[in-house]
């Protein structure tokens, strides 16, 4: 009997060493794959900052003028149109509704 | 053959042997078993436990880079998730004076490569053989040509640094750092702890896009009104976010400065001010929630003057009739109809109701430099002056809480910049009485729309603008001048579902002889401002804002 206790542990521990063998494989791989992540995140990081730097208003704002002729014109509310499409039909409506004090 | 004879003696012979069990023989078999299986057991351990560890080891290296590096503090982010503060490596030259070999050669190898230098003072300084820095956050490229010089002198120190992509746009909400690292201003103060420990960015509420928007229009009119400053808040009525809040003049955060002019505090949360007629709304709303007025309650006979202590209370329009609605009072601002009001109301009722909506009181915010409302003893008279909006002091953000409760159904709110799991109003406490907001938002829209009203030129097509104006003359000793005024337009919008609040102070404005109104509510033009009002003021600066960001707001944050 307690060759039989001894054999299933023995077995047991045989089982676990074998299975945190190839953890540690996998855990190797996902290290790597963690250290590229991190490599990544960090350029990523870098090339947003620079996005939100060329692309912040201001620059736009100073890049417009500097390239383009034409100003910037406001966008009045009244005139943006909301499209919705029922039954391959597409509906045009104003986008606010005129209230009656307007 | 002899006879022999052979005798076979038989002895008794004592054996030894008797059977038994022999246990001895089978222990040793079984603790060999035993001992290698021991064995094995700690081997297994052993290894079991060092895959543990080395696996344990290797996911804190994964965080080991950032965080452990000195002066790490977590980037900031507004609502859309575009940097407002990013920590960047940078990498400083310095140069050990001891370690040049040819003093000449090192000169005109730096030279080329920073032609901009002034070489008199870096001679000099390599004359004193003492170690100074070269260029500070040198640019990859100059990084590269100074190292391939291979000169031993020179020296590459790698530290983090703080980046403010947005430079001014953001100076007083995110506040400033000293050279220990610390947060000295702003949430880079009151979120130093977290800042230093986070590994998430901190997102905000605010949009880079609005209040882009809004300070340029701050910034022309700062020049059309030659105001000594100016701030607009900008806060979703039914979770207390905030979208934009912008105080000028400000600063660039890049250029580390230290601030000790006090015309650059942040007047939104700590400019503490005599707001004037914009209070007449609380009052309206305190008698409603009381149930002693209602929006058509009449107030007959009013006088044009009230003398109370050494104070005398007038209207500001001479035209204002003596017999006015409770609507009427508010639509025409009359100072008489809301002493009234005040008096109705008593000393009590009226300063509950301020309290709950947090005027009066310091504000708990997520930035520290918030102003304390100025105390002081209630009385007949101060009754009186309170009721329009005088002798009362609060903050600009306190004015846009109280206008976004009143506007939002009555529900309690937190203003707040940095982004959390907000819900609407469905699950946050009702402080006024329902039915309420409806009246008193129906009466800020009438303010606008109204030819007696005094914020006609905030009424923008399409946006269903609310408000009162509030005009106030600065307190000095003794007084009042006339000559200092703050002049500040709260508005909300759209009256009907209303969504935003949006508070627009001028700091000491003064008229514009140039500046060409035009008329919103019929056709036309005004050049010149006639009177130093907020409706000739803070109105046409409030107008003009939400003319532009209307757009954005009305589509960007359509299902929001």
């Amino acid at each position: 009997m307690k060759r039989v206790v001894f054999a299933i542990i023995f077995i047991l521990i045989l089982a676990t060493s074998l299975v945190k063998n190839s953890t540690k494989e996998a855990e190797d791989r996902i290290f790597i794959v963690n250290e590229n992540i991190r490599s990544l995140k960090a350029k990523f990081g870098d090339v947003l900052l620079e996005y939100n730097y060329l692309s912040s208003p201001d620059k736009l704002t100073q890049y417009q003028t500097q390239y383009f002729e034409k100003k910037l014109i406001k966008i009045d509310i009244t005139k943006i149109k909301k499209l919705t499409e029922k039954n391959n039909h597409i509906n045009v409506s104003d986008f606010v509704e005129k209230t009656k004090d307007e | 053959m002899s006879n022999k004879k052979n005798n076979v003696v038989l002895e008794e012979y004592e054996n030894e042997f008797s059977y038994k069990k022999s246990k001895t023989n089978l222990n040793i078999e079984f603790n060999r078993i035993a001992f290698i299986l021991f064995v094995f057991l700690v081997i297994s351990t052993i290894y079991s436990i060092q895959l543990l560890h080395l696996g344990s080891l290797k996911i804190h290296n994964e965080i080991k880079p950032l965080i452990t590096k000195n002066n790490y503090r977590a980037d900031i982010i507004d609502r859309n998730g575009n940097y407002l503060v990013k920590t960047v490596s940078s990498i400083d030259i310095g140069i050990n004076p001891i370690e040049v070999i040819d003093k000449k050669k090192l000169l005109i190898n730096l030279q080329l490569i920073f032609p901009n230098k002034n070489y008199m003072k870096i001679s000099k300084k390599l004359q004193k053989n003492k170690y100074f820095y070269l260029e500070k956050k040198i640019t990859a490229d100059n990084y590269e040509k100074i190292m391939m010089l291979g000169d031993k002198s020179i020296k590459s120190e790698e530290k983090l640094t703080r980046i403010y992509p947005q430079k001014n746009l953001f100076s007083h909400i995110i506040g400033q750092i000293d050279d220990d690292n610390n947060g000295i201003s702003g949430l880079e103060k009151s979120f130093d702890k977290q800042l230093k420990q986070i590994k998430q960015p901190l997102q905000l509420t605010v949009d880079t896009d609005i209040q882009f928007l809004i300070r340029e229009e701050l910034i022309k009119f700062h020049s059309v009104f030659r105001s000594k400053g100016s701030t607009a808040i900008l806060m979703n009525v039914n979770n207390g976010e905030i979208i934009s809040m912008v105080s000028y003049p400000d600063f660039d955060l890049n250029k580390r400065k230290k601030i000790s002019d006090v015309n650059f505090i942040n007047r939104a949360t700590k400019g503490v001010y005599e707001l004037g007629s914009v209070f007449k709304t609380f009052t309206v709303a305190a008698g409603l929630e009381e149930g002693l007025i209602e929006t058509d309650t009449e107030f007959l006979n009013l006088e044009k003057r009230l003398k109370c202590g050494k104070n005398i209370i007038s209207e500001y329009d001479k035209k204002i009739p003596s017999d006015l609605t409770v609507e009427q009072i508010l639509i025409r601002s009359g100072n008489i109809g809301a002493v009234r009001i005040g008096q109705k109301l008593e000393i009590d009722k009226l300063k509950l109701f301020l309290e709950k909506i947090g005027v009066l009181n310091k504000i708990d915010f997520d930035i520290e430099e918030v102003g304390q409302p100025i105390p002081f003893r209630w009385g007949k008279c101060k009754l009186a002056t309170v009721s329009f909006g005088h002798g009362i002091t609060t903050t600009p953000l306190q004015l846009a809480k109280g206008y976004a409760i009143i506007a939002n159904g009555g529900f309690e709110i937190k203003p707040s910049l940095v982004k959390k799991i907000l819900e609407d109003n469905q699950n946050q406490k009702r402080i006024i009485k329902e039915g309420v907001s409806k009246k008193i938002n129906e009466i800020l829209r009438k303010i606008v729309t109204t030819k007696e009203g005094t914020a006609g030129f905030a009424n923008i097509n399409g946006y269903e603008v609310g408000g009162k104006t509030g005009t106030a003359e600065k307190a000095i000793i003794g007084g009042y001048t006339r000559k200092a005024k703050v002049n500040t337009f709260a508005s909300i919008f759209p009256t009907s579902k209303p969504k935003y609040v949006m508070v627009v102070l001028l700091d000491e404005p003064k008229t514009s002889e140039n500046y060409i109104y035009k008329y919103k509510n019929k056709s036309g033009s005004y050049k010149g401002t006639p009177f130093n009002t907020a409706g000739w003021t803070s109105v046409e600066v409030a107008g003009k804002i939400i003319q532009r960001i209307g757009p954005i707001l009305a589509t960007k944050y359509i299902e929001n």
